[in-house]
């Protein structure tokens, strides 16, 4: 019997490969949307990495929910299944057999886009194996939503409409192709109930976030969607196209898959992830492990990824109300442009839930965590955030003349991007870096002593031309970008007197487009490419880990 | 017929689909090596029948018995035992027929090799073309050659000819007829009732979801009242109203430019015929005696005139 349903894969495929029309849809169209990303994007240095999640979810979404449903209706009309029926096998093996058809299309489809998008200049993802794991998760809850369409669709145009009813909402309101923090309250509480958040985020920690560890729960949320839909879909399994679904017996399966989202939506309320993940919000997580030279008062952020221990819900709205009523930060950048130090990425892309942190809410924020309070936060939204008035007090006239009120005054640590997003990553301590980004780290070790800018008189100066050398790999979004910060820290700590570095720091964070940048051009001398670095973004990093260093340095931030 | 050299038991099968009784009571049995016909019009139970049989649909109730094994409870057995050619089969566009026998050919444990049934259907020629460039008579071909993949013990073919040219229906004939040949059981089920009595060796009519008649069509006459039929055709045409003083001349009607009657007593009514024939001083063009045929028999069995002919 194996053989059979060996063959009946197989076959299946088969047809599928001469079928034009399915090729489109499978492995077309997920080229044709990367394509158009990349192209859509390519000016604001949006990086598909950071996309894939939302870009092969998409990928499945289409094959699973339209190519899987189409092709099973289709060929129930013609009669195809009845004949199947007429066969000593199982219903379950022939589903089985027509799942794993599908799978392999699936996958073959995603190696496709990933190709293409390494072709196009993306680095291979972080961790391939886990990609695996949850690419096949994803696939498996899409499929079962796709049976369940077959056996509900009495015709191929019904699995068009009923698919458009699932495909749409997914898209914009389930965080897959419009980032949930620019959704409404209500929206991203909706998004928890559908299986799409929980798809891209599984599939971008895996790709360059921090691993399958932090997904847990999203991965969970798609076997049990997964599950529910395979077993209804195999319970309500029609043979036979004459037979109308609602004149069918046992239409209650169909609760299963809608219990099941229902329940993975009531999990993800009762464990407080309906937030978005926690780079796409203007706050960091925050309360509990806040600074001791604690925030101005008003500043008092709303925890928004449910800390442990407050019991707040963790609905609040991205912005909290504080952000719009008081300076939070400095503005690094006088300049009148958005002022978000964030590129598009926060405002248009989707949310990288890649980077988001696992189990927030259920474990304590990693110490990374904690954030401080550079310029407002990336996701910020414009109108909610303006560009910071000057603060009442003056500013020193030197770096040498700030005294710590002033840094109290104007600095929030807990508003600043959180260590796990895109924007000023910085790695957990206890991760190890790649082979190869341990190799580039010791380059810059050794070759620190030596690199002229690092030992320039200029104290602030200095500070800016060592920041650099974390910024410049955050704005080019490669691997060293999580892990560069660590050596820059250390650096700066054993180079600079803890008075003098505090003031300085803090001058960096408020003067970002003050001094030279002619370090950047520098940079290869350490082993790393600056290659078409935009220096202003760079600033724009150089002052957010500059204030990161400094809540580390105060205490404001908590060390791991 | 003892139960023993029963290929197909069917009792009591009953079937409703809503407030449709499709079947109401079904029995019958299919002799090893014997051609067995259905027949009966549209919308009589046939199809729902032969679904249930093989395992399409669940029964409300009734046994049926495939070469001794319960087809309820062990529908997968039975279906080894079973091919089957169904009325509206259609496979995927872009499976060549080498293909989809040797797919459906691997879900039995007994099988044919895909050559074997491509020379046996004469489907050479097409054995590597794409279904959608199958003819219609081709594509039935393949459909049998499906049915035989598994060598089963009783083929079963729901309306085989219905929608074919009269080249394919004449060549699918044929194949039945050397199906028999061969010693296969075979239920086929048709609304064509010369089909039926051409091809079955036995033959149970259905009607409204019961079988109100089973035997040889030989049988099934000869039950019948056996009326004859005389048609005729004279010049100056006689009237109907002439011939309703003839005695034993009934169901009197029109047929063109012909008069036709039946009866139960040809002789005496034709001598009377011939004498009122004199006496009006017409002159006969045409004059047919027909024997009683199964259509007959169907038309007064059912009460229907549906599906009689073409």
């Amino acid at each position: 019997m194996m053989d059979a349903l060996l063959q009946q894969t197989a076959m299946s495929l088969r047809l599928h490969y001469r079928n034009r029309m399915a090729l489109l849809y499978s492995y077309l169209f997920p080229l044709i949307f990367l394509l158009a990303f990349y192209v859509l994007y390519r000016y604001e240095r949006v990086v598909l990495i950071r996309h894939m999640g939302e870009l092969l979810t998409v990928g499945i979404l289409g094959g699973a929910c339209f190519g899987l449903p189409t092709t099973l209706v289709s060929e129930r009309e013609r009669g195809v299944w009845r004949r199947y029926r007429l066969a000593p096998v199982p219903t379950a093996g022939l589903i089985s057999s027509t799942i794993a058809a599908r799978y392999a299309i699936l996958v073959t489809a995603g190696l496709l886009q990933i190709a293409l998008a390494v072709l196009l200049g993306m680095p291979l993802p972080r961790h391939p194996i886990q990609l695996w794991i949850a690419f096949t998760c994803v696939s498996f809850a899409f499929i079962g939503l796709g049976l369940v369409m077959a056996t509900m669709a009495d015709n191929v145009p019904a699995v068009q409409a009923l698919g458009q009813c699932i495909f749409l909402p997914m898209l914009i309101i389930g965080g897959v192709a419009v980032p949930l923090a620019s959704l409404p309250d209500w929206a991203q509480h909706l998004s928890a109930f559908f299986p799409g958040r929980y798809a891209v985020q599984a599939i971008q920690a895996s790709v360059n976030g921090a691993g399958l560890g932090t997904v847990r729960f999203d991965l969970l949320a798609l076997a049990i969607i997964g599950l529910a839909g395979c077993v209804a879909g195999g319970m309500l399994f029609r043979w036979d196209a004459q037979q109308r679904f609602s004149s069918r017996r046992g239409k209650a399966w169909v609760v299963v898959p809608l219990a099941a989202w229902v329940a993975v939506g009531a999990m993800a309320e009762a464990r407080h992830r309906i937030g978005t993940p926690p780079e796409s919000r203007t706050t960091g997580a925050a309360a509990p492990v806040s600074p001791s030279p604690a925030p101005p008062a008003t500043a008092e952020p709303t925890p928004v990824e449910a800390p442990p221990s407050a019991a707040a819900p963790a609905d609040t709205p991205p912005t909290p109300p504080a952000g719009a009523a008081r300076p939070l930060a400095p503005a690094p950048h006088a300049s009148g442009k958005a002022e978000t130090p964030t590129p598009a990425p926060a405002a248009v892309s989707p949310v990288p839930p890649s980077a988001r942190r696992g189990d927030a809410p259920a474990t304590p924020p990693r110490a990374v965590e904690p954030a401080a309070a550079p310029p407002a936060g990336p996701g910020d939204r414009p109108a909610e955030a303006p560009p910071a008035p000057k603060p009442a007090q003056p500013i020193a006239a030197s770096w040498q003349g700030v005294k710590r009120s002033d840094i109290d005054r104007d600095l929030i640590f807990d508003r600043l991007p959180p260590d796990s997003g895109i924007v000023a990553p910085i790695a957990p301590p206890d991760e190890a870096p790649p082979a190869e980004v341990q190799q580039q780290l010791d380059d810059i070790r050794v070759g620190l002593p030596a690199w002229g800018p690092a030992r320039v008189a200029d104290l602030v100066q200095r500070a800016r031309n060592i920041l650099y050398i974390a910024a410049v790999p955050d704005v080019h979004q490669t691997e060293l970008e999580r892990f560069a910060p660590a050596v820059v820290f250390d650096e700066l700590e054993q180079d600079i007197p803890k008075d003098d570095l505090v003031k300085v720091l803090y001058w960096i964070a408020l003067h970002p487009m003050d001094g030279d940048d002619s370090a950047i051009d520098q940079l290869p001398a350490l082993g790393f490419e600056n290659r078409g670095v935009d220096a202003e973004q760079a600033r724009e990093r150089a002052a957010l880990y500059a204030v990161k260093l400094l809540g580390r340095v105060t205490g404001a931030i908590r060390r791991f | 017929m003892e139960a023993t050299a029963a290929k197909v038991v069917v009792s009591d099968l009953h079937k409703r689909y809503g407030d449709v009784r499709a079947a109401q009571g079904v029995s019958f049995q299919i002799r090893d090596g014997e051609i067995f016909g259905l027949l009966g019009p549209n919308g009589s139970g046939k199809t729902t029948t032969v679904e249930c049989l093989l395992g399409l649909r669940e029964p409300d109730s009734g046994s049926i018995a495939v070469c001794g094994i319960d087809a309820r409870r062990h529908p997968r057995d039975a279906r080894q035992k079973l091919g089957a050619a169904l009325q509206t089969t259609s496979l995927q566009d872009k499976i060549t027929p080498r293909e989809a026998l040797r797919l459906f050919g691997a879900f039995y444990g007994h099988r044919a090799t895909p050559d074997e049934m491509i020379g046996r259907f004469g489907l050479e020629t097409k054995a590597d073309a794409a279904f959608d460039t199958l003819s219609g008579g081709q594509r039935q071909r393949l459909a049998l050659a499906l049915a035989f993949v598994n060598r089963p013990e009783v083929v079963v073919l729901d309306e085989p000819t219905t929608g074919l040219d009269p080249q394919s229906r004449r060549e699918l004939h044929g194949e039945i007829a050397r199906m028999k040949q061969d010693g296969h059981t075979v239920l086929l089920t048709t609304h064509y009732i010369e089909e039926a009595e051409q091809l079955c060796d036995r033959i149970a009519v259905i009607d409204r979801g019961r079988i109100i008649a089973t035997g040889t069509p030989h049988e099934l006459i000869a039950r019948s009242s056996a009326m004859q039929s005389v048609s005729i055709a004279t010049a100056p045409p006689l009237t109907p109203a002439d011939l309703s003083q003839l005695d034993g001349a009934e169901d009197i009607d029109v047929e063109g430019a012909r008069l036709r009657f039946r009866t139960t007593t040809v002789g005496p009514t034709l001598a009377g015929l011939l004498r009122l024939v004199e006496a009006r001083g017409v002159e006969i063009a045409e004059l047919q005696v027909r024997k009683g045929t199964l259509e007959d028999v169907f038309l007064e069995l059912t009460g229907s005139g549906a599906g009689a002919g073409e």
